[in-house]
């Protein structure tokens, strides 16, 4: 297990997913099992990600990269994913990662607040970075996988610059509070926020793949989230590397029968991924399982969202496991809250903290709650993947806190037993398909639409997404809502902003509601959306 | 304009992408930005194009861009 005590003067998260494991005697076992999207396997060892790795770092050093500076990663599930992030982390570089279905507006948001100086992508999604390049003057390189030679304004081939970098590097010592990973996340009001994690984030992650996760020397561990996700650098990257675990990661999408033949194939032993996809697997037919071999798979584990029991139910009668149902969030930067092996499952339930988290329930004067009572769920500040800072917005960051407590924006109860059980969000965050969405975000891109005046963005429970993105538009003079502006509408988020983004319902009013300082009354909107009482709406806004 | 025709400036609107080319072949496993959710758009795009209707799940069955140009021939000829 990885402490403080045992790390000395080196917490490079690179440098210990790959070097360190080497060093360890490690090097020819196989770390990532890359399976393409046509099911075709390639086996990289412990000494395949370190050279890859040392030979990215040596090239953002060989760019002129320092410690500090901010590096995206913005492409699919691919191998160079992979050895970018852990390269950049060697150089001290702060690696970002970007969910590859971000339109250029999202992008714009998190390249600019961060003054990224690089970008690795594919040429697929260059012209979304083409459009908004003149409005990003720090963003001097744009490395390409897939193009063969250099091209201009810094738009280089990462074959070209791989081919000429050594495959030896040495990771400087990394002290636990130099800048790591970064992802942005949402919040009800303004830009989205961009969570700066330090390299001692590798303790806790480290900690919890072995303790909750259960992973093991010889197990075989696939975890089915983005990597432009903290799940997926988390848990996809980090905690399992540290141990000298292999990872099997596949370049596909959801497809139940792949998927199972994966798990099958692959002899996975450990599989982590989300109540999305496993609610897309339970509505399959029962008969589809039945076809496969799964008696090496060991553990299922889930995040994103609340895992409701029926998923619950369906997998004890159909895989004849448990799911445990894991709680984490950006912020927390590895699993605080779960269920886990050895302890029972109480379906519904968010599980008990893992081992040095203190987790409270706590009233909005910072009361500490009764047993049942709902409240702000906190967590006591000082575990090791405590983020560092919302890059930017101290201020943001310092509103988190209060008298030693972490505020996390969720809502939750504690039982008699100690089983946390989650209720709601305390802001307006949408948690669509296990995503943190901004309504703010989309509201701001609605009214970039020209038919629309006003807009209000709700999430509205859903049985597949756990929250759907409802929007409601208020139209210029004349304008009549039509299929062909319903599709420009979707559309528009869809590309300008990310596919998750896309409102699943659009709902025109005459006006959006809004208090009498301009502000959306979203409660309103939503209790309108229910059916349920509006409560008060004595600041409402008169016309 | 066949439908094959139609479909392609259909998934170059919904894809956002003026160089994308679609054959009878091309899936979503050809097209990185073919998720769930976009589909959806995909869908309305077909429907509001063709002018017909067309159920998710009829959609979604579909293997390749050629099954999804016979299903609208076959609905436009209702």
């Amino acid at each position: 297990m990885l402490t403080h005590e045992t790390l000395g003067n080196q917490f490079n998260i690179g440098h210990i997913c790959t070097r360190q494991q080497c060093d360890a005697g490690l090097g020819d076992k196989v770390a990532m099992r890359w399976v393409s999207p046509a099911m075709e396997r390639t086996d990289y060892t412990f000494r395949d990600l370190e050279h890859e790795s040392n030979r990215f770092a040596n090239v953002l050093s060989g760019l002129g990269f320092v410690p500090g500076e901010v590096f995206f990663t913005f492409l699919p599930k691919m191998t160079e994913q992979f050895f970018s992030f852990l390269g950049t982390l060697k150089t001290q570089v702060i690696c970002g990662t970007l969910f590859a279905n971000f339109g250029e507006e999202a992008l714009l948001d998190r390249l600019g607040d961060s003054r990224a100086k690089g970008i690795i992508t594919k040429k697929h999604f260059l012209k979304k970075l083409i459009r908004i390049r003149d409005r990003l003057p720090d963003l001097k390189y744009i490395i390409l996988v897939d193009a063969d030679e250099h091209g201009s304004d810094g738009v280089l081939s990462y074959s070209l610059l791989m081919a000429e970098a050594s495959k030896s590097f040495e990771t400087p010592e990394t002290g636990p509070e130099t800048p790591s990973v970064l992802h942005y996340t949402s919040g009800s009001t303004g830009k989205p926020k961009g969570v700066l994690h330090h390299h001692r984030s590798i303790i806790s992650q480290n900690f919890t793949a072995s303790e909750v996760l259960d992973l093991k020397t010889d197990d075989i561990f696939w975890c089915t989230a983005d990597q432009g996700w903290v799940t997926g650098t988390s848990y996809g990257i980090i905690g399992p590397w540290s141990l000298g675990v292999t990872q099997v990661h596949f370049g596909g999408g959801y497809n139940p029968e792949e998927w199972f033949s994966l798990l099958e194939r692959e002899g996975v032993t450990v599989w982590y991924s989300a109540p999305t996809a496993l609610r897309m697997l339970m509505r399959e037919s029962d008969d589809l399982y039945g076809k496969f071999d799964l008696s090496h798979l060991r553990h299922i584990y889930s995040v994103g969202e609340p895992l409701n029991p029926e998923v619950i139910h369906w997998s004890r009668r159909i895989l004849g496991r448990d799911i445990y149902d894991t709680w984490f969030q950006t912020e927390t930067g590895a699993i605080m809250i779960c269920n886990r092996p050895g302890l029972e499952v109480r379906p519904g339930s968010m599980g008990t903290p893992i081992t040095g988290i203190e987790p409270g329930i706590l009233g909005d004067d910072g009361t500490p709650l009764a047993e049942d009572q709902q409240g702000n769920l906190c967590v006591r500040v000082g575990w090791p993947s405590m983020f560092a800072t919302y890059l930017n917005n101290e201020s943001a960051y310092q509103s988190k806190f209060r008298d030693g407590w972490y505020y996390t924006g969720d809502t939750a109860r504690r039982d008699a037993d100690g089983y946390y059980w989650f209720m709601g969000r305390s802001d307006d965050v949408i948690n669509t398909a296990g995503h943190l969405l901004s309504p703010f975000e989309v509201e701001s891109a609605l009214l970039e639409i020209p038919e629309i005046t006003e807009s209000g963005v709700i999430g509205a429970p859903d049985e597949l997404l756990y929250e759907k993105v409802v929007a409601f538009i208020s139209l210029h003079e004349g304008v009549i809502y039509s299929k062909e502006l319903e599709l420009k509408i979707r559309l528009y988020i869809s590309n300008k902003v990310s596919s998750i983004a896309t409102p699943q319902e659009i709902l025109v009013l005459e006006r959006i509601p809004k208090n009498k300082s301009g502000k959306i009354m979203r409660r309103v909107l939503k209790a309108t959306y229910l059916g349920t009482d509006v409560g008060d709406i004595s600041t409402l806004e008169e016309h | 304009m066949d439908t094959l025709e139609i479909l392609n400036g259909i998934f170059r609107q919904v894809f956002d992408d003026d160089s994308l080319v679609v054959t009878r072949a091309t899936s979503a496993k050809d097209i990185e930005e073919w998720d769930s959710l976009t589909h959806m758009n995909l869908v309305l795009a077909v429907e509001t194009h063709f002018g017909i209707k067309v159920a998710l799940g009829e959609l979604r069955s579909l293997k390749n861009v050629g099954e999804m140009a016979d299903l609208i021939a076959r609905k436009r000829a209702k």
